[in-house]
């Protein structure tokens, strides 16, 4: 069960769950989780009533919405390792929103780490105290809150690009979403290889996996397969990373 | 695209882009605001002695290395999400890691092609589905379980987690993503792009590992449009 104690502020203390478990922080914490549900609901409310005028079963809708789920089952189990492994440092609350939610565990890690280092001092170290935990806290949200506002200004204002672009040359429209999610794709995986051996590796085998389970799920027709490909790749590829890192 | 069935699609598609800008756009202010809450609580009224240039300079060491991804990432990510699932996506985290793989894999799952009316519907339900996973997880596993399971998973098993849990998912999502584009030339063009930068480029101009994906992305798609099969008959007009 969470933690939930009085609030006893001491700004030298290194008693960091003492402020980062605190209720106030826990009540913010859900809100964005019950916002995000909202949200969802919403979305797939919208895109129900969208469906069938555009030709598309509602099965369709059902189908994708669980292979999203489905998917996302290995990426989730992931994430909640990593912020596990964090909470010593952040508290439960921080952690849940900066790292399971909104941002992700590279990118804040390394945002609270700046701050810490600002503030003349290194994230877990002996002067990692309750002040310098909130100081992180705020540098995070505030630069996770930037990242929100540009998305608020900018998606209506390349909305209406795309449009223009659509109208003008639609063969375009249909090319530009293939090739950005190819180049994306490419460089991330491609950024994994001179890491070391073990993440070249690794690589190789994830995607040797999916190649595999693919495969398979074409020849015996099996859709589920296809699924989860995902999932099995990550564990497989883990595993193999595990042997090879502890060997 | 003049026959009255197309004008109905027409209507109901813009109908659902207003609607998601509408929902999306004031869920969004919501979720930014109750993340702010709780830092602004500690900051100013929890008496640890917090005065403004800590805060200030402490956000401008995190601004000068991620300021940059503030904009670039909106604008990368925006071709590939459309702009219902952007509001989503930003929200919800993870990008690269999670959404995106879990869109691609219904989109392929249904046959639909991203950037068309079904592909961008597959593409919110798949991300409505990732989401649903995601917090039910965090919410057991971290919030009730979290400090529980701190003392109980070996240390060895987090290290590794966190070390190779890239490789191990892009290797895999490159894969799904070639297969499920059937498109060769992007794809050749995409992956030549991401070597030259990674082994060519980033070593010689250190700066731009900065904006590395977002040029790959940006110039994978001029190229593709660029050195397309021109023989090809459009393919806007397969689309949905």
């Amino acid at each position: 069960m969470p933690h939930i104690r009085p609030l006893m502020a001491n700004p030298t203390s290194t008693d960091i769950w003492a402020v980062a478990n605190t209720p106030i922080l826990w009540i913010c914490a859900l809100g964005v989780f019950a916002v995000i549900f909202v949200q969802t609901f919403l979305y797939i409310k919208a895109a129900r009533r969208a469906a069938p005028h555009i030709g598309m079963p509602t099965r369709e809708l059902k189908e994708s919405f669980r292979a999203g789920a489905v998917a996302s089952i290995g990426p989730s189990l992931a994430v909640v390792l990593v912020a596990i492994a964090l909470l010593a440092l952040f508290g439960t609350p921080a952690v849940l929103v900066r790292i399971g939610l909104i941002g992700s565990a590279s990118t804040e890690t390394a945002s609270a780490s700046l701050a810490a280092i600002s503030m003349g001092t290194v994230l877990g170290g002996p002067e990692y105290t309750q002040q310098v935990f909130a100081v992180a806290f705020m540098a995070m949200s505030l630069s996770g809150g930037m990242w929100m506002l540009s998305t608020l200004v900018l998606t209506p204002v390349l909305k209406r690009g795309g449009k223009k672009l659509a109208k003008a040359n639609p063969a375009v429209m249909a090319l530009i979403p293939a090739a950005a999610l190819l180049g994306a794709f490419s460089m991330l995986a491609i950024a994994e290889l001179p890491k070391s051996n073990v993440h070249a590796v690794t690589l190789m085998i994830s995607a040797a996996t999916m190649c595999l389970c693919l495969f398979l799920a074409k020849l015996l027709n099996a859709r589920w397969l296809k699924e989860w490909a995902l999932g099995f790749a990550i564990m497989v590829a883990i595993a193999a990373a595990y042997l090879m890192h502890t060997a | 695209m003049t026959t009255p069935v197309a004008t109905h699609a027409d209507a109901s598609m813009a109908r659902f882009e207003s609607e998601t800008t509408r929902y999306g756009s004031l869920t969004m202010i919501a979720g930014l605001v109750f993340s702010l809450l709780g830092p602004i609580y500690l900051v100013f009224f929890s008496g640890l002695e917090i005065t403004g240039p800590m805060v200030w300079i402490a956000f401008v060491a995190v601004a000068a290395t991620f300021g940059v991804f503030w904009f670039v990432e909106p604008l990368t990510y925006f071709p590939i999400l459309g702009s219902a699932a952007m509001y989503q996506a930003f929200m919800i985290g993870n990008i690269s890691n999670k959404l995106l793989p879990a869109a691609i894999v219904a989109q392929s799952s249904i046959n639909a092609r991203p950037g068309t009316r079904r592909g961008d519907l597959a593409a919110v339900m798949a991300i409505g589905g990732a989401a649903t996973v995601h917090l039910t997880s965090l919410l057991v596993f971290v919030g009730l379980l979290g400090t529980w399971l701190v003392s109980m998973v070996p240390a060895s098993m987090i290290e590794v987690a966190r070390l190779y849990i890239l490789p191990a998912l892009m290797g895999a999502v490159l894969v799904q993503a070639i297969v499920s584009m059937k498109r060769l030339r992007p794809t050749v063009i995409a992956v030549a792009l991401a070597l030259l930068f990674q082994f060519v480029i980033v070593p010689a101009a250190p700066k731009t590992a900065l904006f590395a994906t977002a040029l790959v992305v940006v110039l994978s798609i001029i190229l593709s449009w660029v050195l397309r099969d021109r023989k090809e008959v459009h393919v806007a007009t397969e689309v949905d």
